[in-house]
């Protein structure tokens, strides 16, 4: 027998910053409003877009693109390099805006969060609408009058997500089971999170070509057929409104990467860049509490060939120095010397520090690591990199804070 | 078009213990003056133990992003824009 729609009462609201790092941008240089602007890594012409605004998104400029594509289709665009700290703390405020309202607030991304508010069904006595109306007024109030978000309302947080595409800029719609058949007609395969044209292609192969195809098909058919595997099941239960997407999942890794301003095949140069990248992925997994048995290490070469290494090593590694002698191990088994533009370091295979083992023939690894850690105390206290090794002397800002795409932990 | 400045600048400036609220009215920079018709955004940054108060204002025609140094009690003019492509 076939699953009937959830009809229960939405409790999940998804909020989604529009353009979130050009608005704020916007919101701050007020010379910017209303005008096409584009936030970019670097603003020179093979700069990554990050953000256009939604001045830009409406002459076609994408995320994703260069610089330079964006001043073809418009050359009076402005650009500008994103200013981490003005976007956390727009970020922060979001977030805390949220935090009134329930006590299960998900942070997605930078610009997105899902709040639950099945805990406290009947403490707002108020419908989710009217929270998203007020959560918006707010925004407007507290963090900035230029700043506008999304409020997409459902039962999953699939569907809220939708919700929350339907009518950008400045949206507020709900997915119920009143109403959900009429969203399905009126829009794309694609428009559903997590189905990009690859999985479209699959679904066309299967004979679904809209998304009331998708919802048609039987639970067995997506399993064994389409998806060929448990994904398919849990398609069956999103598009109906059930929940298969509340659960946490845990760092598996850290890494940084860095694409060279001037490409090189020296070693000592490369060798700088990589502490840099050490340190500041050392200084991540520290302040974790965990130590690291995995290295791995990406070079992508000038010719645009892509090299590649990861290893497991039966220490654990705990220090900036640690780690980097054993990516600098790594770097020595390239097969032959090419010019860099970009590498990727990151560690995995995670113990947590206070259930380890000591060595019994070390006695200078506690030492170590105590030292370690008090060193970045000292650059908790007095600024980043105060007290850094010799190798980072000279190359102390050239690897600027980013902030990444996707779930933030 | 933007500039980056890192100039020492002169303010004046309010708080106002009734609404709670702070003001900056005039910057002084490089022998003219400029009045502040609105604060666009205000936030603060920590460099180790340093604090540092960020404001975003504007005179109408150019955004200014001026920097106070909670530690020395300094202002600096980081950068001008007139919201122009560069």
């Amino acid at each position: 027998m076939d699953l009937p729609i959830n009809s229960a009462n939405p409790s999940l609201i998804h909020i989604d910053l529009n353009s979130c790092f050009a608005t704020v941008m916007q919101q701050a240089h007020i010379q910017l409003r209303g005008k096409p602007l584009v936030i970019a890594a670097y603003a020179t012409p093979n700069g990554c877009i990050l953000s256009p605004s939604i001045e830009a998104k409406k002459l076609g400029i994408k995320t994703g693109m260069r610089v330079r594509e964006a001043k073809e289709i418009y050359p009076d665009v402005i650009v500008r390099q994103s200013d981490t700290n003005l976007i956390c703390d727009a970020s922060c405020k979001f977030i805390k805006i949220c935090e009134d309202y329930s006590p299960d607030v998900t942070p997605k991304s930078i610009d997105e969060v899902v709040m639950d508010f099945s805990q406290v069904k009947n403490y707002w006595k108020k419908s989710l609408t009217e929270i998203g109306l007020e959560i918006k007024k707010r925004f407007h109030q507290e963090i900035g009058e230029w700043i506008f978000c999304n409020v997409g309302i459902s039962t999953n947080r699939m569907l809220a997500k939708l919700a929350s595409s339907l009518h950008k800029p400045d949206g507020l719609d709900v997915i119920n089971h009143k109403n959900i058949h009429q969203v399905y007609s009126s829009i794309n395969l694609t428009d559903f999170p997590g189905i990009n044209t690859r999985y479209q292609i699959r679904l066309n192969t299967a004979g679904i070509f809209t998304p009331l195809d998708f919802l048609s098909a039987r639970d067995d058919f997506l399993k064994k057929i389409v998806f060929k595997s448990i994904v398919g099941h849990y398609w069956y239960l999103r598009l109906r409104g059930y929940e298969v997407d509340d659960f946490e999942s845990t760092r598996k890794s850290f890494g940084q990467e860095y694409s060279l301003g001037e490409k090189t095949s020296d070693t000592e140069k490369l060798a700088k860049l990589i502490m840099m990248l050490t340190e500041k992925m050392g200084r991540r997994l520290r302040a974790s509490g965990q130590t690291a048995q995995g290295i791995h290490l990406g070079l992508l070469y000038d010719d645009w060939t892509f090299w590649h290494r990861g290893k497991k090593f039966s220490e654990s590694l705990y220090t900036t120095v640690e780690l980097f002698q054993k990516i600098m191990f790594i770097f020595s088994l390239q097969p032959g010397k090419k010019i860099v533009r970009k590498i990727m370091v990151s560690c995995f295979n995670f113990i947590p520090v206070d259930s380890q083992t000591l060595s019994l023939f070390e006695d200078s690894v506690e030492k170590k690591r105590k030292v370690s850690a008090a060193v970045d105390k000292i650059n908790d206290r007095y600024g980043e990199y105060v007290v850094s090794p010799a190798l980072m002397i000279e190359s102390k800002k050239v690897i600027l804070d980013r902030i990444a795409f996707g779930n933030r932990k | 078009m933007i500039e980056k400045v890192f100039e020492k600048v002169s303010i004046v400036s309010s708080y106002n213990q009734e609404k709670d609220s702070f003001a900056i009215y005039k910057i002084g920079w490089r022998k003219r003056e400029y009045f502040i018709k609105q604060m666009a955004y205000h936030h603060k940054v920590r460099q180790g133990r340093n604090l540092f108060h960020i404001f975003h204002v504007t005179d109408g025609n150019l955004d200014f992003r001026i920097n106070f140094d909670t530690e020395n009690l300094k202002w600096i003019l980081e950068e001008v824009s007139d919201g122009s492509a560069d």
